[in-house]
């Protein structure tokens, strides 16, 4: 279905890709058709709906991080005693019980929320893609043992798994909420990609890499990574969505991080506050609408970055 | 048939591999936790010779012995059906929970019954609209759904349909201060009030899932050049659909079902916590807050195994679907 008239980006991006290297006419035209290809790829992701709509959500919260302090005027932990005011001019979303203004709350909870993401999504994904990729190449046992290993993760009950490692560690900072949420989340990754292996390792120019002589890992690194790329990165997206929602629930279960305000938490506190009862219901509202909003746009974009690198999808 | 028994077989025997493996994780996981479970059980009063106690308790818990030895004794007491006494109640474990399991699993049978036959049907409708409003309708609205934290669309229900309407009661599986038995008309109706807004939540909240990977699967059976020959046939739309479309799209859908088990039940304790439903997930969080490891233990092994038989199921349903996958 793409639309061959709306290629934006293919000729702009070739245009500053060659430009960028005038000085040296190879590597200008080796930039030159990366950028190109790269072109085409965001005419064709933006072309979906799902991609437009869900790149505007997340680079909107991007900006958010950046600019928060220009948003709103007032400080986020300094307490004041107008606790629990309903929304007002001065107050868009009210006050929360110690009389912080909860826009500015939820705002300054942006950073934290998606650098939970993100991070998390590192951790899992290079695990899951390791385990994956080695497993689908060795094969015969240790493939056996791998993946009974990854069926226990699959299996144990996610949040009760998290909650449990969550419970040992002492002292909860971010950084090891991020570490107990990408440890817990890479198995669906190793399935995929353990999958996706076996499938391209019976192909034949694997075959002719191995006769040619090269090895076991430049074999993995040089044909099956690659290979393997396009479908793992939708996932990649998805993932941001999902340890997002991870961290709010653990959060709202008293098990998230403790240095920072994420939004989990900040819906937490509103619950705790019992905001659901008596109000400010903004404070209980606006936290959960921001991190539904985020994950939809990185769901979108996961669906839209589907869409367009795995073209057998394309025809639906 | 010869490749069937010897498939099932192997489904069998990894499925017992993998439970004997989260027992072995649950062994590890609560023997490296920090804290001394035979303090934990020692009263603090005055008056009471704290040592004794605390020894009473190491040699009744078994911790004076090798890990080697606990790890035999915890499997042959799991297997007897000893779970163990909770540090917070002092009652065994099972005691402790049975009611709570009743609950909880009342309340994910009406849930994950309504919402597997709900998104089946919603996914057929926007498969066969495919690329029409309805579609993008259905479709929008899942997604929508899928990036919700469950315990939040609970909270906001709560807010809606308990804190302005004041329509529906907000917590509990039923009023408080009554007991289910002898069970009465009333009582049946007040459980069922009860009800209403963590199934709706559960079922909302895990409704996407069911209804993007049916219509996924649906359309791409659909794109198949053997619907083309159905149609060409002369079939009517409603013959395609029901013999030709739906029973090859069926597998994905049963695999996601079995998927769905872990993440049902996860936010089935989400719910529970946020309507302060007395079920398993409540129990849980509870026992979590308070470090109570012999329950926490006993819900991880439950847990790992209802998914571990879930999955089992699936595989079984799944071969019986079809005859493809026995032969390969």
């Amino acid at each position: 279905m793409a639309n061959k008239k709306k290629s934006r980006f293919e000729a702009r991006f070739e245009r500053w890709g060659r430009g960028l290297f005038k000085f040296n006419p190879h590597l200008s035209d080796k930039v030159g058709l990366q950028a190109r290809n790269f072109g085409r790829t965001t005419d064709l992701f933006l072309a979906t709906w799902m991609g437009k709509i869900g790149l505007g959500i997340i680079v909107f919260f991007l900006a958010v991080v950046v600019y928060a302090d220009l948003f709103v005027p007032y400080d986020r932990y300094a307490s004041t005693d107008y606790t629990f005011e309903e929304s007002s001019w001065e107050h868009p979303f009210g006050t929360d019980q110690r009389g912080r203004d909860i826009l500015t709350r939820t705002l300054h909870g942006t950073k934290a929320s998606l650098t939970v993401g993100l991070a998390a999504m590192a951790i899992s994904m290079g695990i899951g893609t390791g385990v994956g990729l080695l497993s689908g190449y060795w094969g015969g046992w240790k493939d056996e043992v791998i993946m009974r290993v990854n069926d226990v993760f699959l299996s144990i009950p996610w949040l009760v798994l998290m909650l449990v490692i969550s419970s040992v560690l002492d002292a909860r900072s971010l950084v090891t909420v991020i570490i107990v949420i990408g440890v817990t989340g890479w198995s669906t990754t190793a399935r995929i990609v353990r999958s996706q292996v076996l499938s391209i390792k019976t192909r034949q120019f694997i075959e002719r890499a191995r006769a040619i002589g090269s090895g076991d890992m430049h074999i993995i690194k040089k044909h099956i990574f690659p290979n393997v790329v396009p479908l793992i990165f939708a996932n990649a997206i998805l993932t941001i969505a999902i340890s997002i929602l991870s961290e709010s629930t653990l959060s709202f279960l008293k098990m998230g991080p403790q240095d920072v305000e994420t939004w989990g938490r900040l819906l937490d506190e509103a619950y705790t506050w019992s905001a659901a009862t008596t109000g400010p219901y903004a404070y209980i509202i606006m936290p959960g609408l921001c991190i539904v909003t985020v994950v939809l746009g990185f769901t979108f974009i996961g669906y839209a970055m589907d869409e367009v690198l795995n073209p057998k999808l394309r025809k639906r | 048939m010869a490749s069937f028994r010897k498939i099932l077989t192997k489904r069998v025997f990894n499925a017992l591999i993998t439970i004997i493996l989260i027992m072995l994780v649950n062994f590890l996981l609560f023997r490296v936790m920090p804290g001394d479970p035979a303090l934990l059980m020692t009263p603090r009063q005055p008056g009471v010779n704290m040592d004794a106690i605390y020894w009473r308790n190491v040699e009744t818990m078994g911790l004076n012995d090798t890990l080697d030895v606990q790890l035999v004794k915890y499997f042959v007491s799991t297997f007897q059906g000893d779970w163990g006494i909770s540090y917070t109640w002092e009652r065994p474990v099972i005691e402790v929970l049975g009611n709570a399991i009743c609950w909880t699993v009342l309340l994910l049978g009406v849930a994950s019954t309504i919402t597997f036959v709900a998104g089946i049907i919603l996914g057929k409708i926007a498969a066969f609209r495919r690329g029409k409003t309805t579609d993008v309708a259905i479709t929008g609205f899942g997604l929508f759904f899928y990036g919700m934290p469950i315990f939040w669309f609970g909270i906001v229900l709560m807010v809606i349909f308990v804190s302005t309407l004041h329509l529906l009661p907000g917590s509990g599986y039923m009023e408080s201060g009554t007991t289910p038995f002898p069970l009465t008309f009333d009582k049946v109706v007040d459980i069922l009030k009860h009800m209403i807004l963590p199934v709706t939540t559960l079922v909302v909240g895990s409704l996407a899932g069911i209804i993007l990977i049916q219509r996924n699967s649906l359309v791409d059976v659909l794109t198949e050049e053997y619907i083309v020959t159905a149609y060409a046939k002369g079939l009517s739309e409603k013959q395609v659909m029901k013999r030709h479309a739906t029973p090859n799209a069926r597998l994905p859908v049963v695999t996601t079902i079995a998927m769905d088990t872990a993440f049902i039940l996860g936010g089935a304790f989400q719910v529970e916590v946020v309507f302060s439903y007395k079920g398993l997930g409540l129990t849980t969080v509870e026992a979590i807050w308070k470090y109570d490891f012999p329950m926490l233990q006993f819900i991880f092994f439950i847990g790992g195994v209802a998914v571990v038989i879930a999955n089992l199921i699936a595989d079984i349903v799944i071969l019986k679907l079809d005859p493809r996958v026995s032969i390969t």
